[in-house]
C-alpha cells in the first residue's frame, strides 16, 4: 500500500512519540538508535575501501 | 475566491490535503473525495467507532450526497456536512476552549486507533464549536492506520494545541497572539527557549518540548519513510501508539490556566449601573431583539460576563460574544459550558484589532469582518472605550458597527455621555479638549447617516442613551 499522508510528520516527531509512550516505548527508541549505531559500524569498512 | 457558474465556491482554507476539498453551495457545506478517500469514507461508516461519534455530535453531522452536486470537479464521492453557525479560529478561543478542543481531538483519536483508524493530522483547525460544545469537523482526516506507525499528526498537535496550552499553564502567557501570527503554530525550537532552567522540568516540557526539539534537530536529515521503517523494525506497536495518546491526554487534563489579575473580571460589578438602569437596559435590548424577525446571528461586542449574550440567545438562533480579555472569556466559557449552552460562542478579540485574514494569500483563515454579517449587533457600553480609550474617531466607530450588520439588520448601541463617571474616568487620562466630537448630538447625527433610529432611551441615571438603529439596506 502506498502511503499517502499529505503532512510531513517530521522524523524527530515520530521517534519522540516512542519515548513518550513509557518504558516499552523508550525500549523501542533505544533499539532504533542501537540498530542505527550497529549499521554505521557495519557499513564503515566498506565505505572506506 | 473562484465561483463557478453553479455558485459552487471552494473553501479557501481547504487545500492542504489533495485527497479531498470543501466547497460551499448556498447554505450547504460539501466535501469532494477522491477514489481512495471515498473508499476510506465507506470503511469509516462501516466501522464501529465512527457512528457513535457522529450520533453524539462529537464529529460534525455528515452524510453522503449525490456527487453531481459538485459536478465537474472530478470527485468520486461527495459528502454534506452540518453547517457550523459561526466559524472561529483557535486564536479567538480562550484557554479552556483550546484545552477542551485538544481533549476532544485526543478522545477521537483514542476511539479511532483500536478500530484500525487514525487521523492524518492533529491541527487545532480540525475543530469548531456549536456554542460551547467542540466539534471535530475534518472528516477527510480519518484514514486506516498502518501497523507500527506513530501518529502523523503529533507534531501539528504539539504546535497548534499542546504548546499554546503549555504557555498558558506554565508561564501564564496568553497564547492567542502566537497562534494568530503563525498559521502552523509554535515550533519546538521556539518553545525550548522559553523553558530554560528549572522550567525544563515542568509537566510535559522535558519530553514534548526539549526532547522533541532535540530529536527534530538530530533527525533533520532522515526521511520520515526511513524513520517509519526503522520504528516498525524496532517493534513500535499499536498498543504503544495508544499509550502515547493516553499519555498526552493525561498531561492535557492536568493543565490549568495560571490565573492573572484581570481588570475586566470585576467590570460588571464595578461599572456603576443602578438596578433601575440595568432593568431599563435589559427591557430595551429585549424589545430590540423581538422587534423584527428572529435573528439568526447576533454579535455581542464587548460581551464581558455575557449578561446580554444570554438575553439575546433567548430570541436568536446563535450569539457570538466577543470580549478582549482572555480571562473574562475563559470565565464565561466555563460558566456557559457547565450549562451546556450550545447557542452562545464566546470569543477572545480586541475590537480595535480584529482578526485579520491569515494563512496562504491571507484568505486561508477568513478575517473577522468577512465572517460577521449579523442580524443584530449589540454594542453596549463599548463605544466610549473605542472613541475615548483608543482614540478611534466617532464616525469610524459608527461605520464599523454598520459594516458588521447585514443589510436591514438592527444595531443596538449605547452612548455613554461625556459627563458619565465611566466616560469621565477615561477622559481624565487624555488631554482636555481632545474629543470635541464626543457628544450625543454628534453621535445621533452619525447614526442617522447609516440607518434609521427606530428607538431610543435615556437610562434613568441620565448619563447613558441607548439606540436601536435599523441599518440601511
Amino acid at each position: 500500500m502506498i502511503h499517502l499522508a499529505y503532512l510531513d510528520a517530521g522524523s524527530g516527531s515520530l521517534i519522540v512519540q516512542a519515548v513518550v509512550g513509557g518504558v516499552a516505548g523508550a525500549a523501542v527508541a533505544a533499539k532504533l538508535y542501537w540498530r542505527r549505531l550497529v549499521d554505521r559500524f557495519r557499513r564503515q569498512p566498506t565505505d572506506q575501501r | 475566491m473562484a465561483i463557478s457558474r453553479t455558485g459552487l465556491r471552494p473553501d479557501p482554507g481547504s487545500f492542504r490535503d489533495p485527497a479531498n476539498r470543501v466547497y460551499h453551495l448556498g447554505e450547504d457545506v460539501l466535501r469532494g473525495l477522491d477514489e481512495r478517500a471515498a473508499a476510506e469514507w465507506r470503511a469509516l461508516v462501516g466501522s464501529d467507532f465512527f457512528p457513535p461519534l457522529l450520533a453524539t455530535g462529537k464529529v460534525c453531522g455528515t452524510e453522503a450526497v449525490d456527487p453531481a452536486l459538485v459536478g465537474g470537479e472530478g470527485w468520486a464521492a461527495v459528502l454534506r456536512h452540518e453547517r457550523i453557525p459561526f466559524v472561529s479560529h483557535p486564536y479567538e478561543w480562550s484557554f479552556g476552549m483550546l484545552r477542551d478542543a485538544a481533549l476532544l481531538h485526543l478522545e477521537i483519536l483514542r476511539a479511532a486507533l483500536p478500530a484500525g483508524f487514525t487521523t492524518k493530522d492533529g491541527s487545532a483547525y480540525n475543530l469548531q464549536w456549536r456554542g460551547t460544545e467542540p466539534v471535530f469537523i475534518d472528516i477527510g482526516s480519518f484514514t486506516p492506520v498502518r501497523a507500527g506507525e506513530p501518529w502523523a499528526g503529533y507534531r501539528q498537535f504539539c504546535q497548534t494545541l499542546l504548546y499554546p496550552l503549555l504557555l498558558g499553564a506554565h508561564l501564564g502567557l496568553d497564547f492567542q497572539p502566537w497562534l494568530r501570527a503563525r498559521v502552523d503554530g509554535i515550533e519546538p525550537d521556539q518553545m525550548r527557549r522559553l523553558f530554560g532552567g528549572v522550567r525544563r522540568l515542568l509537566p510535559g516540557v522535558p519530553t514534548h518540548v526539549h526532547l522533541h526539539g532535540a530529536m527534530q534537530r538530530g533527525n533533520a536529515g532522515a526521511s520520515t519513510a526511513d524513520v517509519r521503517n526503522q520504528l516498525r523494525a524496532a517493534g513500535y506497536s499499536h498498543e504503544l501508539a495508544l499509550a502515547t495518546v493516553r499519555g498526552i491526554e493525561k498531561l492535557v487534563r492536568r493543565l490549568r490556566r495560571r490565573p492573572a489579575a484581570s481588570h475586566w473580571v470585576d467590570y460588571q460589578r464595578t461599572c456603576g449601573y443602578t438596578a433601575e438602569d440595568r432593568a431599563a437596559k435589559e427591557r430595551f435590548v429585549t424589545e430590540a431583539l423581538t422587534a423584527g424577525p428572529p435573528a439568526r446571528l447576533v454579535l455581542d461586542l464587548g460581551a464581558n460576563d455575557g449578561r446580554y449574550a444570554r438575553l439575546a440567545a433567548r430570541h436568536a438562533d446563535y450569539v457570538v460574544a466577543v470580549e478582549q480579555d482572555p480571562a473574562v472569556v475563559d470565565e464565561l466559557y466555563r460558566t456557559l459550558r457547565a450549562e451546556r449552552e450550545r447557542r452562545i460562542l464566546p470569543l477572545v478579540m480586541d475590537l480595535t484589532d480584529p482578526s485579520p485574514g491569515g494563512g496562504w494569500r491571507g484568505v486561508e483563515r477568513a478575517s473577522f469582518a468577512d465572517r460577521a454579517a449579523a442580524d443584530v449587533v449589540l454594542a453596549l457600553a463599548v463605544v466610549h472605550h473605542l472613541a475615548i480609550g483608543r482614540n478611534v474617531p466617532l464616525p469610524e466607530v459608527v461605520d464599523w458597527l454598520a459594516g458588521l450588520a447585514a443589510p436591514g439588520a438592527r444595531v443596538v448601541v449605547e452612548f455613554v455621555h461625556p459627563e458619565d463617571p465611566m466616560a469621565r474616568r477615561l477622559l481624565a487620562n487624555k488631554p482636555e479638549g481632545l474629543f470635541p466630537d464626543y457628544r450625543r448630538e454628534e453621535f445621533e447625527r452619525l447614526l442617522t447617516g447609516r440607518g434609521r433610529i427606530a428607538d431610543r432611551l435615556v437610562l434613568p441615571s441620565g448619563t447613558r442613551t441607548l439606540y436601536r438603529v435599523t441599518a440601511d439596506a
